[in-house]
């Protein structure tokens, strides 16, 4: 087969024929490439899993994956080429040793893939030269391998290096291909080159401008509306006593109790609700705020009814019934297992509002992120700055004037990833003392962050006296894009939310959605997805034991559980077509039935695994030394976890019995019988207890799902909101309209909010989705369990030895895409 | 002794030690070394831009010296290993020839060991063993 040029289209030459010093150094070279080990996202996942035993990239000799660039010669980015993260990626590329080659792994970093977001670089190739692009989303391991392979053609075939080795003048070898520049060799346009000036279509229909969506002569019936529980309206008698006119009940409500509070009187009410009121709300969930500017009837229905309510301030100036921003607390009760949704409009272009910070420590993050995304000013906050997005980043993201698309603003260039360095790590901590302290960067490029994030520790000796934590170099957008993505077109961003989770995302937020719209999903559809859900999160805390087996310093136990892990991947794609990212689940429903022979593969995987557990477990679990590295170590307090909203098996860890498939069940999990393991110590040791433990209640989960599976459809019928499934199309006129219908444009929504968060592998993700009535939504706010439990990673970290410290990072299991979304 | 038929080879034999070996094997090695650092230096293409010489700290550019004052434990732990391992030298030359030394020998180096146990024991009292978490800002 002829080998396809791989030199750029302008840069070819006429090469001489190997000499034997080019044939013995090019084999060299070709197979013993050293690959840097350096994984940006979702793909990285992919590409470790083809070190793991049935990929077994040694086979090529590029097995030696190296933590220092001092050490490798080949760049693999895998994933999502950040803004924030492309000045690391440059300066790795420049410290690598010579020659050296890259590929560009998977379709975000060759050209921005489906991140199409003001966050991203839209392809890997405008920093640095590439050798080798392997598409996908994400490329499976045997692409990676396909990738080295093409590497290993291109050296052999067109390299000369005899002549540069040894100083002769000429030769060629390494990437001699030049970065690319937009508009010159290269075009970001997703449309191809030649559309210039040309915005999008649906451009039109986004905010600010709003005009011509269809969904406007579509009509829908109104929101889900529940009803109060006696409790909520004592509560919102209670509140409505102390507050009088500064309060008033947001209706319709489609999930929990809402209201709105005048700005001034938000710390009294917040002091209330943590400290006094029946039930007590020791949990801030959530903290944001939305940009009204853009609703589509800010002038319209309703202003009179706020103009009653008190909140003249707010709204006076032009009779609007929505104000500026909203800023949006969500409050959770653990005595009762209560949600509180609490509303403070506020007016101003850049206006400020009580912090409060001094009530809620953990809200000191979350206020520092709406500061970023939407430029509101906290008064009183401690370290007001910005988290996410760079720290000279100009605007504010998450407004609605702000541009969505990275192709509606200037190209990333090699001088931009040249000028904006990440901070110097002395502005992230406390001043030291110079003489006796030491500040060492842990990331963003690091073996033991698991992604990438920064952070920056400061060192007595080997003690660290304290963790700055630097975050964003793995935002990916992921709200902006919600609310220019049709409410179906957004399901596979979900995936990548929590790229280890991948349908569970799925489930998250269409929890939401169908919470919203109130429609009743078939059983069928709801044991799939449970089983789904669990096979995921099997195939977390599998990834997770062997990670953390080598985090405290064994190498092997990756190995083994990579072996089932790919076992539930091969279940994964045997019935949705897709490893890591699924996007199979649907509004009301999934996607597809299952396919033939689903049940003897989830059996057979139900048969195997508990001796496979008890053989680790074994290995591990009474391991003296693996004990001594994480009993005692990195421990949380029950009243700290939960106040700072750490969920999932950090929570469980600390002693408290807390799961949201037992305490709000969604999904149909109260048909299904399973303990929730919980340990006591909070320490490392009892993080890792509980998540053996999860492994066999997930198993028992599955068997059951799969023993009771129900017959029936597996997508609702109401065809409003949903795809309808496609034998119905085949036979009637009314579901393929409402196929073609909800395919192209999408299902319009009705006017309203929900919030209804699931229990993912790693803790409480949840979606608080805002429609304004349209085909898309109005503001996307993912609720991730990670943000709030790497909030808390200085109080377990501060005071214990560096290598102390990996123990910790590892035990939380935290991931960055959720971080940073 | 059998007579030596080849005594310039038996001079290098690693049987026989001497002076000459010693000698030989160091000037062969040192010349080995010497042709491999040059060589690697040579060989191969080289790229000493900013990016390149800056020390690599995780992708971003390092803060400070790694010159600082290092924290006393580091320096208690070599110096006691400083001098406990210096002692085990005495121990190997009285062990090789503990045969000849004889009873006398014996008890000098009982009371030198019983002396390294005092001292053992006095630095472990003193906390001079311990290791990790003191420091508190």
């Amino acid at each position: 087969m002829p080998l396809p040029d791989l030199q750029h289209p302008g840069t070819t030459t006429q090469l001489d024929s190997p000499n034997r010093l080019d044939l013995v150094i090019n084999w060299s070279h070709k197979n013993s490439l050293w690959p840097l080990f350096f994984g940006l996202s979702c793909c990285f996942i992919e590409e470790s899993t083809a070190f793991t035993a049935r990929y077994d990239i040694a086979r090529f000799g590029a097995e030696v994956f190296r933590a220092s660039p001092r050490q490798a010669d080949l760049l693999i980015t895998s994933g999502t080429i950040f803004k924030k993260i492309a000045p690391a990626i440059l300066r790795l590329y420049e410290q690598m040793a010579e020659p050296k080659w890259v590929i560009s792994m998977g379709s975000c970093s060759n050209c921005g893939g489906m991140y199409d977001v003001y966050s991203v670089v839209q392809g890997v190739d405008q920093i640095i030269p590439v050798d080798v692009y392997i598409p996908g989303c994400p490329p499976r391991p045997e692409a990676v391998l396909q990738g080295l392979i093409l590497l290993q053609e291109k050296i052999a075939a067109r390299e000369r290096p005899s002549r540069a080795v040894f100083h002769l003048g000429g030769g060629i070898q390494g990437t001699t291909r030049p970065f690319l520049v937009d508009g010159q060799t290269k075009s970001r346009d997703t449309r191809g080159p030649g559309y210039q000036g040309i915005p999008t279509r649906g451009t039109s229909e986004l905010p600010p401008a709003f005009r011509g969506s269809r969904s406007e002569t579509m009509w829908t019936p109104p929101a889900r509306r529940i009803e109060l529980s006696s409790a909520d309206q004592t509560l919102a008698g209670a509140l409505r006593e102390r507050l009088g006119d500064d309060f008033r009940q947001a209706l319709p409500m489609s999930d929990m109790l809402t209201f709105e509070v005048a700005p001034g009187r938000v710390k009294e009410v917040m002091r209330y609700l943590k400290a006094e009121s029946s039930p007590r709300f020791l949990r801030l969930e959530d903290l944001t705020a939305i940009d009204e500017s853009g609703r589509r009837d800010r002038t319209g229905r309703g202003v009179a009814e706020v103009r009653e309510a008190g909140f003249d301030e707010v709204y006076h100036r032009r009779g609007i019934s929505y104000p500026d921003f909203t800023l949006v607390y969500h409050l959770l009760s653990y005595d009762t297992a209560g949600r509180l949704r609490l509303k403070v409009p506020i007016a101003g272009e850049h206006p400020a509002t009580p912090t409060i910070t001094d009530i809620w420590p953990s809200a000191h993050w979350y206020e520092c992120e709406v500061f970023d995304m939407f430029g509101i000013r906290f008064e009183g906050h401690p370290h007001l700055r910005r988290l996410i997005m760079p720290h000279d980043w100009e605007g504010h993201p998450l407004r609605k004037d702000h541009p969505g698309r990275a192709t509606q603003m200037a190209p990333y260039t090699r001088a931009d990833a040249q000028r904006h360095q990440p901070l110097d790590a002395s502005l992230l901590v406390a001043p030291i003392s110079p003489e006796e302290e030491i500040l060492l960067n842990y990331g963003p490029h690091h073996y033991g962050t698991h992604g990438l994030i920064r952070f920056v520790l400061a060192l007595h000796g080997e003690e660290i006296t304290e963790v700055g934590i630097d975050l964003g170099y793995h935002h990916r957008g992921a709200e902006k894009i919600g609310e220019h993505q049709s409410w179906h077109q957004f399901i596979p961003y979900t995936d990548r939310v929590d790229y280890l989770n991948g349908a569970a995302n799925n489930l998250a937020y269409l929890n939401s959605v169908e919470t919203l719209i109130g429609i009743r999903v078939p059983d069928r559809a709801q044991f799939i997805r449970v089983m789904i859900a669990e096979l995921f999160r099997l195939s977390n805390h599998l990834l997770w034991f062997g990670t953390y087996v080598h985090d405290v310093g064994m190498m092997s136990a990756t190995f083994y559980t990579f072996r089932e892990r790919e076992m539930i991947l091969d279940i994964i794609e045997t019935i949705t077509g897709a490893r890591l990212h699924p996007a199979w689940f649907r509004i009301g429903g999934v996607a597809m039935d299952l396919p033939e022979g689903w049940k003897e593969m989830v059996d057979e995987f139900v048969r195997i695994l508990p001796s496979r557990l008890k053989e680790y477990e074994k290995l591990i679990t009474r391991n003296p030394i693996f004990k001594g590295r994480t009993q005692g170590i990195g421990g949380l307090s029950l009243q700290d976890a939960m106040e700072w909203g750490v969920t999932g098996p950090n929570l469980r860890a600390c002693g408290l019995d807390w799961d949201l498939r037992k305490k709000f069940p969604y999904s149909g999990y109260d048909a299904f019988d399973f303990d929730i393991p919980t340990a006591t110590k909070g320490d490392c040791y009892a993080r890792y207890l509980v998540r053996v433990e999860e492994m066999r209640q997930s198993l028992r989960i599955i068997e059951q799902a799969a023993r009771n599976m129900p017959p029936g459809r597996h997508l609702c019928e109401d065809s409003r909101y949903c795809i309808p499934q496609k034998e119905d199309t085949l036979r009637d006129i009314e579901s393929l309209i409402h196929h073609f219908i909800n395919a192209t444009r999408g299902p319009k929504i009705p006017k309203g909010e929900a919030y209804a968060p699931i229990e993912i592998a790693r803790g409480e993700q949840g979606y608080y989705v805002v429609s304004d009535g349209l085909d898309k939504a109005y503001r996307m706010r993912i609720r991730a369990p990670d943000f709030a439990t790497l909030q808390t990673l200085p109080l377990m970290a501060v005071g214990s030895s560096i290598a102390d410290f990996q123990a910790i990072l590892g035990s939380l299991d935290y991931i960055l895409p959720d971080t940073d979304r | 002794m059998e007579p030596q038929t080849l005594p310039t080879l038996n001079a290098l034999s690693p049987w026989e030690p001497g002076i000459l070996s010693l000698f030989v094997y160091a000037g062969i090695i040192l010349t080995l070394m010497a042709f491999l650092i040059a060589l690697t230096g040579w060989l191969g293409v080289k790229n000493r831009t900013v990016e390149k010489v800056r020390p690599y700290e995780s992708g971003v550019i390092p803060t400070g010296m790694a010159r600082f004052r290092y924290p006393v434990p580091f320096f208690l732990v070599a110096t006691f290993f400083l001098i406990f391992d210096v002692e085990v030298a005495y121990l190997f030359s009285w062990a090789v020839a503990f045969d000849r030394l004889g009873w006398l020998g014996w008890l000098q180096i009982s009371f030198f060991i019983i002396v390294l146990f005092i001292s053992l024991g006095y630095i472990w009292v003193k906390g001079g063993l311990e290791w990790g978490a003191t420091h508190r800002r």
